[in-house]
């Protein structure tokens, strides 16, 4: 079996990594990276306007954006998927390519989920930090970019890997609205051969755990460096003498 | 500044008229006035639950008011206004908190620049070197590159009231500086409080701390249930107190 796979990446290696590029659009893993890249990058700062928003005293701020949050999250993403691929273009009557629409509603969904994450983190620190904050004179966004954000975020990083490893994993539903991505170019490989879709979406599966551990991993060394100089341990070697009291919660 | 002694009227830095506040039907504060001079260092007192902490919470206005009005320096600080004054107003507002409210992702140094850096606009190589020397004056140079996990409790409440100097304020307040505190390092906190005053701050003390009072104050007021019961100079709130509860409270301390 594991050469009937060599022999899969041996034959389709091209195709799995770029899809049809050049002479199509430009597919396969190299599109996935590209999708969950901008996801990640794009959500999380949406998520913190999002989250800011929702903490907001403000009620028509407060208002209209709880309850996008709430029908966000409520809604299968599958299905906003299908909404946006079939509606946008039938309001608009623009031909927006599959791709935009795949980023935008994941965007839009992981937005919500990590927005919920850093309001947490925010609320979960007490009034103590602000009130120092706005007693020193801080305005409120200077007290949220300097004071508050930091520790919050920072004690959420295992909640926040958590949605971004879910991101990456719900690029493959672009598959639905013929997104090229990896999976997209696996199930091309799977329909040419026919008889090998075990090996085929067992590549596909390592290949995704990969992309998933090695972000895990990253933000892992991430905070443990972080905790590491917030104990006032930095250069003082790799090994932490205090270890962070965290509960991994990474979903892979 | 170097007395202690209060000043003529014209020189009050703060005054509360009329101050009330009520969380819902409970009133915390009722028709609260008073005033404090320039230099004058003013304790606070009364038995837990008498709205001590929300009255110095009012002054800077982390607490806001139902009816009244609290000035400063001729500023009506509950005034409506936009929040860039506000913020300016607070800044020369120095205030220390009971649980010392440390940024704790911030090094020692970090924690006592980072105010005048984002806050005043200052350089911050200027503001490094002014939170280090102040850093040396309450005792704490060597612990500049430190964390706030890693200080004790004396130590952070010190680092606390060097970062609230760090922004220059003509006033501190303090609402309960070293109510959480290991009765060892209480001492420690209090010094530095002490030499605050000797060189001329103006300060309002919300604490229990009795010996410090006696010998720090310039006036103590009794507050209880919402209310200023007795306002008098030290030796004669301990030895003579007018007000049934506050000979009581003074009773109950004794014990």
């Amino acid at each position: 079996m594991i050469s009937d796979m060599i022999a899969i990446i041996k034959d389709y290696w091209l195709l799995l990594l770029i899809g049809q590029y050049p002479n199509g659009p430009l597919g396969g893993l190299a599109n996935t990276l590209i999708l969950s890249a901008l996801s990640i990058a794009l959500a999380f700062p949406v998520s913190i306007l999002l989250a800011l928003a929702r903490l907001s005293k403000w009620p028509w701020l407060r208002w209209p954006v709880t309850a996008v949050v709430y029908i966000t999250r409520g809604v299968p993403l599958l299905m906003l998927i299908l909404w946006s691929y079939f509606l946008v273009p039938l309001w608009t009557g623009a031909d927006v390519p599959s791709f935009a629409i795949m980023l935008t509603t994941l965007v839009v969904y992981q937005g919500a989920f990590l927005s919920e994450v850093v309001r947490a983190g925010i609320v979960s620190l007490g009034h103590g930090q602000m009130d120092a904050a706005r007693a020193l004179g801080h305005g409120y966004l200077g007290a949220m970019r300097y004071i508050i954000l930091p520790q919050a975020l920072f004690n959420m990083i295992p909640s926040i890997l958590s949605t971004f490893v879910s991101t990456i994993k719900d690029t493959t539903l672009g598959y639905v609205i013929n997104v090229p991505d990896l999976t997209f170019a696996a199930s091309q490989v799977n329909n040419q051969l026919l008889t090998q879709p075990f090996q085929v979406f067992l590549i596909l599966a390592m290949v995704y755990y990969a992309i998933c551990w090695s972000l895990t991993y990253v933000a892992n060394r991430l905070e443990r460096r972080i905790a590491r100089r917030r104990a006032g341990l930095s250069g003082l070697g790799a090994t932490p003498l205090v270890t962070p009291a965290k509960i991994i919660s990474e979903q892979l | 500044m170097t007395t202690s002694v209060p000043l003529p009227q014209e020189l009050q830095t703060i005054r509360i008229s009329e101050v009330s506040k009520s969380y819902g039907d409970y009133p915390v504060l009722k028709e609260i006035s008073a005033e404090v001079a320039h230099g004058e260092v003013v304790v606070i007192c009364g038995p837990s639950g008498s709205g001590k902490s929300t009255l110095i919470r009012t002054i800077n206005r982390l607490e806001e008011i139902n009816s009244g009005s609290i000035t400063f320096d001729g500023q009506n600080i509950h005034a409506p206004m936009r929040t860039k004054a506000l913020n300016l107003l607070r800044s020369r507002i120095g205030f220390v908190f009971q649980n010392f409210n440390l940024f704790p992702h911030l090094s020692v140094v970090e924690n006592v620049s980072i105010s005048p850096i984002r806050v005043k606009g200052i350089a911050a190589d200027v503001a490094h070197q002014k939170a280090l020397k102040l850093l040396d004056r309450v005792g704490l140079a060597d612990k500049a590159q430190a964390y706030p996990g890693q200080l004790s409790g004396g130590q952070q409440q010190r680092v606390a009231i060097a970062r609230a100097l760090a922004m220059e304020p003509p006033v501190m307040l303090f609402d309960e500086p070293t109510s959480a505190l290991d009765p060892e390092m209480v001492g420690e906190v209090l010094g530095v409080m002490k030499s605050l005053a000797a060189e001329g701050m103006t300060m309002l003390c919300v604490t229990h701390e009795m010996g410090f009072a006696r010998d720090v104050a310039d006036r103590i007021w009794f507050i209880d249930a919402g209310q200023i019961l007795e306002m008098a100079p030290p030796e004669e709130f301990f030895k003579s107190p007018r007000h049934p509860r506050a000979q009581r409270f003074l009773a109950d301390l004794r014990h």
